[in-house]
């Protein structure tokens, strides 16, 4: 025990690892900041990087990269009301108010702190609940395994916040585009439509990509075109400078944030409960604590109007899925969100099977993955405490600039890949994909949660006839199983109950995000 | 696609041509090592060593590059339409190259390609929970044979290394079992350890850890002798039962290449994977490296293709 806690220790505080964590948590900040940009899109992009770096440094860029961007969606959420990612939407209702009323930098403390605690707070579930949810995932056979998986995706399909049977059909088209060819069972192929391109299937790289990046650039682009998006920017600028703002007169103190301490701890619970949930994303984590934030606040009228606890429980919930999102990856194999599945790949390219098994296989470098979750939390405070200021700019830096750079770079990652260039125009194909999907307001997250999960929700349901003999009811003859079935029908109708009481809330917080964007 | 074979294939040409023109070979340009599989798994790392010691003992860098793509038959094609000058390989085991071709059309004849060297043998091995009723591979027939298809035995993906032997081994010794195909070892593994199947097939590396710490008992191993990983294990030749179909990962070189060339080839691979530093490699990673020249893996190579066709003209 002694001696691969003293190993990892070595591997997490060597100074290349540590170097790579900064590096990641600046690049991190960065893209986050940037919107459009995401977390996800950096960690895709540098994933055929991983294999030629060492194991442990590799996962210290990664966990940088993906602390930093949670946290670097808030600064543009706040300074200029565009979230600066999905899980940021939430941050921009009450962010973007307080930055009006004068109090941006109490607001960007405010979220800077939030989010720290509330990721600290996930990563420490984490590390003390995979170990033994890994010793029962041994447990978890196909039909148990098919249970979750119809879980991941009721949850996924089911919270798609005001949207559910959008996202009902999302989830099902990305399950169908996962089952473009091999047969898991035979082999035989099938949905290629003759062609031997296909063959293989379609790629998770290119169609993330291109899902969430490429079109997001063609959409910019477009708007660009329109000669609008350069205008509004423009617009935003001007009102910020014209505010002639005090720093020294908004800064945060204690009484202030021990106001919002509850709302963060109240993230944390929340955004630590949803990012556990296989299926389940860091904005609606960051929708429902900022939802439930607001029931139990003392002062429930101010949300909306630039209430730092607003800002507290967005901020905290979609930062604490973070560490609990690892957790179905860890002990089951099975990614609960389309970082953790990039984190997954990212191991499986460093020889390391997630799984049951993998803790126990690797159990130094796994320690000295926690150890980095951990301090790259502290790396995160500190640089993004000096920085804020100069982030907040990054919001600033025109589009023309800066898609043509991310293009380029998603076309060579994509590409470098797969040594593939039909991965190429699987990534454009998946971008036009995007588009549509967009343009028909189907949210994005159900559709690659479905490609994700879909192979293995089609693989576990036929061994488990096979093993059943053809046997439906083999299915639910398992206590976990039926465990799992209801545990997910008590979810569901918790989630039910608690939107249905405040209707005017949710869509007041929807509503906001997406006029904001 | 055809666009892209055709410009891989001119930019081979120019590149190619100036090469055919040296005598030097092969220390004027890099070897490209092309692998059907995706990077980190098994063929992958047993190339990446040949790689991390190929300077040394072939005056030249040897790259390995992963094309995954449409079940490996991307890869085989782009080493196809590279010109033979014997700087565009193939590495790959019998899955792509022989089962895909005797199953589905392919752009390429079996005769096409002819074995450099074989790095590893691999070999299918069947295993159990040590605490359940199969202690032996006479045990798990009889009792298989009592209730046919009431045990089922997790292998890896369908038609693969360890599911070929088993098909075969039902065949010899006349007893049914349940096959449930899985992602691959780790998962076969996994199934076994939990008691949702009743047996598996997979190879040695994926089994150590269990039968070292006596949670698993390998039955019997479908290689024509025992295997250092498990001395123990009996093989089914030695049952009684005519079941060798083992597994290579094996160098190819399109026929067009030079004789010369090739054997250049065998001549240098051989020496860097019997150099000590790649058998340490080989030590660190699981992989027992043991090449074999171009006449024994030729020998391997159609015996493979002898084997797999009586099988698979059983199941069609």
């Amino acid at each position: 025990m002694m001696e691969f806690l003293a190993e990892a220790f070595a591997l997490a505080l060597s100074p290349e690892v540590m170097l790579f964590a900064l590096i990641g948590i600046g690049v991190g900040v960065t893209v986050g900041a940037i919107p459009g940009l995401s977390g996800d899109m950096a960690i895709a992009i540098l994933l055929p990087f991983v294999f030629v770096m060492e194991p442990a440094a590799a996962l210290g860029l990664l966990v940088g990269i993906y602390k930093g961007s949670m946290f670097g969606g808030s600064i543009s959420a706040i300074t200029f009301g565009v979230p600066g990612t999905a899980g940021a939407a939430a941050t921009v209702i009450d962010g973007y108010q307080a930055k009006l009323k004068g109090q941006p930098n109490r607001a960007l403390h405010t979220a800077l702190y939030s989010s720290i605690i509330g990721d600290t707070g996930s990563d420490l579930v984490l590390i003390f609940l995979a170990l033994p949810l890994a010793a029962v995932a041994l447990m978890f056979g196909p039909v148990e395994f098919f249970a979750l998986y119809v879980v991941s995706l009721t949850l996924v399909a089911a919270l798609t916040m005001g949207k559910v049977a959008r996202g009902i059909a999302a989830a099902a088209l990305g399950v169908m585009l996962a089952m473009i060819g091999r047969d898991p069972i035979t082999g035989a192929q099938r949905l290629t439509f003759g062609l031997p391109e296909l063959s293989g299937g379609i790629g998770l790289v290119p169609l993330l990509v291109g899902v969430f990046a490429v079109s997001e650039i063609i959409v910019q682009a477009g708007r660009a075109w329109m000669r609008r998006s350069g205008r509004e920017m423009a617009d935003i600028t001007a009102r910020a400078e014209a505010l002639g703002y005090d720093v020294s007169k908004d800064r945060l103190d204690w009484p202030t944030f021990r106001a919002t301490l509850k709302a963060t701890l109240l993230g944390t619970g929340m955004g630590t409960f949803i990012g556990a949930l296989p299926g389940a994303g860091a904005s609606l984590a960051a929708f429902m604590s900022y939802g439930v934030a607001q029931r139990l606040s003392r002062k429930p009228q101010e949300f909306g109007k630039g209430s730092l606890e607003g800002v507290a429980a967005a901020e905290a919930g979609n930062s604490a899925t973070s560490g609990s999102t690892f957790i179905p990856l860890f002990a089951f194999g099975i990614p609960g969100s389309a970082t953790a599945a990039l984190f997954g790949a990212a191991l499986i390219m460093m020889g390391i099977t997630p799984g049951p098994t993998m803790i126990k296989e690797n159990m130094s470098l796994i320690y000295a993955l926690f150890i980095m979750l951990i301090y790259a939390n502290l790396f995160n405070f500190c640089i993004s405490k000096l920085l804020l200021p100069v982030y907040s700019r990054l919001a600033m830096i025109r589009g023309e600039y800066v898609l043509p750079v991310v293009l380029g770079l998603a076309i060579l990652g994509t590409f470098a890949a797969s040594n593939s260039v039909k991965d190429v125009w699987v990534l454009l194909a998946a971008g036009l994909l995007g588009v549509g999907l967009r343009w028909f307001g189907v949210p994005l997250g159900p559709l690659v949660l479905g490609f994700i999960v879909g192979p293995g929700l089609e693989q576990s349901l036929r061994q488990a006839l096979m093993l059943g003999r053809n046997d439906w009811t083999h299915l639910v003859q398992s206590p976990i199983a039926i465990g799992i079935y209801l545990g997910t029908l008590a979810i569901l109708v918790g989630f039910w109950l608690l939107t249905r009481a405040r209707p005017e809330s949710a869509d007041g917080a929807a509503g906001g995000g997406k006029g904001a964007t | 696609m055809k666009l892209t074979h055709l410009f891989l294939a001119s930019t081979m040409a120019v590149t190619g041509a100036a090469g055919m023109a040296a005598a030097d070979f092969p220390s004027e340009q890099p070897i490209r090592l092309i692998s059907p599989y995706g990077a980190g798994g098994a063929v992958d790392i047993a190339s990446r060593i040949l790689s991390s010691v190929s300077g040394e003992y072939l005056d030249t860098r040897v790259d390995v590059i992963s094309i995954d793509g449409a079940g490996g038959q991307e890869a085989i094609n782009l080493v196809r339409d590279a010109p033979a000058d014997g700087y565009t390989l193939l590495v790959t085991d019998y899955g792509p190259l022989i089962t895909t071709a005797l199953q589905e059309d392919v752009s390429y004849e079996l005769d096409e390609w002819v074995p450099i060297v074989q790095i590893t043998e691999v070999s299918p091995v069947f295993f159990a929970r040590a605490d359940g009723p199969y202690t032996d591979m006479e045990t798990f027939i009889e009792l298989a044979q009592a209730d046919p298809g009431a045990i089922s035995v997790a292998h890896g993906r369908y038609l693969s290394v360890p599911h070929l032997p088993l098909i075969l081994l039902e065949q010899v010794a006349e007893f049914e079992t349940n096959h449930i195909p899985t992602t691959g070892g780790g998962q076969a593994l996994a199934f076994v350890l939990g008691g949702q199947t009743d047996a598996g097939a997979s190879v040695p590396s994926t089994i150590a850890g269990g039968i070292g710490d006596g949670s698993l008992v390998a039955l019997a191993l479908a290689t024509a002798e025992r295997v250092d990983a498990l001395p123990d294990t009996p093989t089914l030749r030695e049952l009684g039962y005519d079941v060798v179909l083992p597994a290579w990962y094996t160098i190819f070189a399109h026929r067009d290449v030079p004789a010369e060339r090739m054997a250049i080839l065998e001549e240098r691979i051989m020496e860097a994977l019997n150099s000590p530093s790649a058998q340490a490699l080989g030590g660190r990673t699981g992989t027992d490296v043991r090449p074999l020249g171009m006449e024994a893996s030729m020998e391997a190579y159609q015996t493979t293709i002898v084997n797999l066709e009586a099988i698979l003209a059983t199941i069609d």
